[in-house]
């Protein structure tokens, strides 16, 4: 028995310190690669750029998807935020998703909806559109009566109603600044059409100041729970996002905010409406085409920050969202699987794929285990002392080092957290994740794998908890 | 060798700890210096810039005062001098402008173009073509003898397409780099008429994305000159290329006669017959309406919706539409000609 347990302890031991140390490595890469993109852009003028697409001339027509359901106190602001946007040609789309509250009524009070006979294209099939409204006052914003049928059918009905040839969705709780949609647009219209698909960074506005629906100063939240949101949220930005972005990687976009070319989109089937992870499904089933149409086009990650979202406040709401989130990830690999390691999809299949197992997606399993190993040496005794304090210190790197060099070359690079006390706060923080939050979004994390495995979904619909919840994955 | 690697973990976390703090008491002090720059900036926009509307609107006499000392005076000049182009279309203004940057702020200009950092170098020749610093031309030219980003190549074509046309013609043959439609478009709408009908002289040497922003940039100028070169692209071999001159055509708008656009009704494109349905909007409904009816009746959604739309927007369209509704087979068109008359009738 002995013999056993010194094989499995010795065994899993070097197991996890080689896992850990890939991920390491895999994420110092990604920090490199980060560092150089954004290192170019320290200090460029950033209004110049902005201003050169402000004219319907250089830029293409978009159409805003707002799914809703049972939105009545946020869906009038949503739509007000849209109005604010800078952006030459835009078509808004209000998606009731049968609202059992009055979003309906809403609607059509507010903006003094009326009832059009609209054909429309079925490009993708859709639950029954009830009614198409027209707005009297803007004369581009449409509201959709459609029978429930969740996130994921809403959107696929706004894209079939949609006129333009690229649309955006947009979550009822996204706080959008006045350019984001000019900056993830960007891409699109400087690659010619190369560019199909894009998202932009997201960050949490807990704690901001905002006015009349956009955020006027950015300031750190004081619920430390936030504030260990806002590090994941730059750490996952720098040590992922961009450098996958870099080389056509990218596998999730956010859904908060994303534009996707319609053609691209219809083709590979719109949005899955039996999936938790619609946006990711959507992404992979992209590239799928690409692939199999053999032609050159890029999804991409914009690094300006364009969308602001409430962090969950709570415990209880946080692990709701990232069992969610999980779980999501892990049904829409299983469900690609075939796609890992499969020449046919290139480094999509040999890096994005196995990445997004190994690190995203198991990761949480084979750092927990870490953790229960350091536990369980403790009680075995001496023998198991360095591998045990070899994987802290691993742990330390991971998340306490990563951690506090994210904030800080980001605060260099894009100088969002301005104040010297709130730098140093989210510093000092760092060195508290290893031993409380990292831990327990790990529990979730693998609570969200259980869930999948034993094939529990009770979230199917559009549910929101209120305006913490989001439909983001970092 | 694993009391090894701790130690040497242990070293690697030392290590980069003592990195990240120092990192940290950089960014700190940078942060102050950003501060006492934002400061500087800020009390000379403060006491600056009354001065300055004086001077530039209300025409009176300059003032030693007004010339910034020092960068972050500069940047402040950059904000004034940015809002009064981007707000105002005033000709004396930009030519205040223009006198005061070739004289006092052309030396900070020139040095920033050889900053090692490409972001300063971006920023120094974005304000050269705002502020049209014509006497850094020559210093351009230098400055792209260099090993420059294509972006700054770009900036480069955007000042010679401002202060020396000719050589913009000269340097866009010779790119080796190849820039979006958009960016194109960006270049040629800043053009006088006179350099940019060049395009169309030897339209058939450019690459596919200066031909289509050539295209585009004539329908978006809607001047009456540029119609013939469109209608002599109609006829071109390439389909993309005559959809292009059929959409410029359209937003001119302007449509003397009816018979080079009748061939296209019947094209295999129905892009093309889309386009044509389009342009039926600027001609008479008595000459356009047989074409239009057998749109109406097109396998093509689009082209349907399209020619139920030009034919309702007319006079007497609404008449026709219902006259076609009840003499037509074609369920489809009957249905979309059906949705314009409402929707035409609920308009008014």
């Amino acid at each position: 028995m002995k013999v056993f347990l010194d094989f499995c302890m010795w065994f899993f031991g070097g197991a996890i310190l080689f896992y850990m140390l890939f991920v390491i490595v895999s994420y110092c890469t990604m920090f490199v690669i980060a560092m150089l993109v954004m290192r170019k852009r320290y200090k460029l003028d950033p209004s110049e750029y902005d201003d050169a697409h402000i004219d319907a001339f250089y830029s293409k027509p978009v159409s805003l998807l707002v799914p809703a359901y049972n939105e009545e106190v946020g869906v009038v602001d949503t739509v007000y935020s849209l109005l604010n946007l800078r952006y030459p040609q835009t078509e808004i789309i209000i998606i009731n998703d049968g609202s059992t509250d009055t979003t309906l009524q809403t609607v059509i009070e507010h903006f003094r909806m009326k009832p059009v006979d609209k054909i429309v294209r079925t490009n993708i099939p859709t639950k029954e559109v009830r009614q198409i409204y027209e707005s009297e006052i803007y004369q581009n914003c449409i509201l959709v009566d459609k029978e429930n049928g969740g996130k994921a059918d809403a959107l696929n009905v706004g894209i079939n109603v949609s006129q333009y040839p690229y649309f955006c969705s947009i979550d009822g709780d996204s706080i959008l600044d006045e350019k984001s949609l000019l900056r993830v647009m960007k891409p699109i219209i400087l690659s010619d059409g190369e560019v199909i698909a894009a998202g932009g960074n997201i960050r949490i506005a807990n704690g901001a100041k905002m006015q009349l629906g956009s955020v006027t100063e950015s300031r750190l939240s004081n619920n430390y729970l936030v504030i260990m949101q806002v590090i994941e949220y730059v750490r996952a930005f720098l040590m992922g996002r961009i450098a996958l972005s870099k080389f056509n990687l990218v596998l999730i976009i956010s859904g908060a905010f994303s534009v996707f070319s319609k053609e691209w989109a219809v083709e590979a089937g719109g949005y899955s409406t039996n999936i938790i992870g619609e946006d990711m499904e959507l992404v992979v089933n992209i590239h799928r085409l690409i692939r199999k149409k053999k032609e050159k086009k890029r999804i991409e990650f914009v690094p300006d920050p364009v969308c602001w979202t409430e962090a969950p406040q709570t415990l209880g709401v946080l692990r709701n969202q990232r069992r969610r989130w999980h779980q999501g990830l892990f049904e829409s690999l299983w469900k690609h699987k075939t796609m890992t390691f499969n020449p046919k999809y290139g480094l999509i299949g040999f890096i994005a794929f196995p990445y997004f197992w190994l690190v995203e997606c198991l990761g949480p399993i084979v750092e927990l285990a870490g953790y229960i190993y350091i536990v369980v040496a403790f009680f075995l005794g001496k023998i198991y002392y360095e591998v045990a304090f070899m994987l802290l210190l691993l742990f330390v790197i991971y998340g306490v080092i990563f951690s506090i060099a994210s904030i800080l070359f980001e605060a260099w690079t894009l100088n969002n957290y301005p104040k010297k006390r709130e730098l140093l706060r989210m510093v000092l923080l760092s060195f508290t994740e290893i031993f409380w939050y990292r831990p327990l979004t790990l529990f979730w994390r693998c609570e969200g794998l259980i869930r999948f495995v034993l094939g529990k979904s009770d979230w199917g619909n559009m549910k929101r908890a209120g305006i913490a919840e989001k439909e983001e994955s970092v | 060798m694993i009391g090894l690697s701790v130690s040497f973990l242990l070293k690697v976390i030392v290590v980069l700890l003592v990195i990240l703090f120092l990192f940290t008491v950089y960014l700190l002090f940078q942060r102050r210096r950003e501060i006492r720059f934002a400061e500087t900036r800020d009390t000379f926009l403060q006491n600056y810039s009354l001065p300055w509307y004086n001077y530039l609107i209300n025409d009176e006499n300059f003032s030693i005062v007004l010339v910034p000392r020092g960068k972050a005076q500069v940047a402040a000049v950059e904000i004034i001098f940015s809002s009064y182009l981007k707000n105002i279309l005033d000709e004396k203004v930009e030519q205040k402008i223009k006198e005061f940057s070739n004289l006092y702020l052309k030396e900070f200009y020139e040095k920033d173009l050889s900053s090692r950092r490409w972001s300063i170098r971006m920023n120094a020749l974005y304000r050269i073509a705002d502020f049209k610093i014509d006497e850094l031309l020559n210093a351009c030219q230098q400055f792209e003898k260099s090993k420059i980003s294509e972006e700054e190549n770009f900036q480069l074509l955007k000042i010679y397409s401002l202060f020396q046309p000719e050589l913009f013609i000269e340097k866009i043959k010779e790119l080796t780099v190849h820039y979006s439609e958009s960016e194109y478009r960006r270049l040629f709408v800043l053009l006088e008429d006179d350099i940019f009908i060049r395009l169309f002289e030897d339209f058939d040497s450019w690459t596919k994305n200066i031909q289509f922003a050539a295209i585009d940039t004539a329908a978006v100028k809607r001047n009456m000159q540029y119609i013939d070169q469109l209608k002599q692209l109609l006829t071109h071999e390439v389909p993309e290329i005559q959809i292009r001159a059929l959409k410029g055509l359209y937003e001119i708008g302007v449509i003397d006669e009816i018979d080079p656009y009748v061939p296209f009704v019947t094209s295999d494109m129905w892009e093309v017959r889309l386009m044509v349905a389009k342009i039926f909007k600027h001609v008479p409904l008595n000459y356009s309406y047989t074409y239009l009816e057998q749109l109406l009746e097109d396998e093509n959604w689009w082209v349907r919706s399209q020619a139920a739309k030009t034919i309702a927007e007319n006079k007497e369209g609404i008449a026709k539409l219902q006259q076609f509704m009840e003499s037509s087979n074609d369920q489809y068109a009957i249905e979309m000609a059906q949705e314009s008359v409402v929707r035409k009738q609920g308009n008014k």
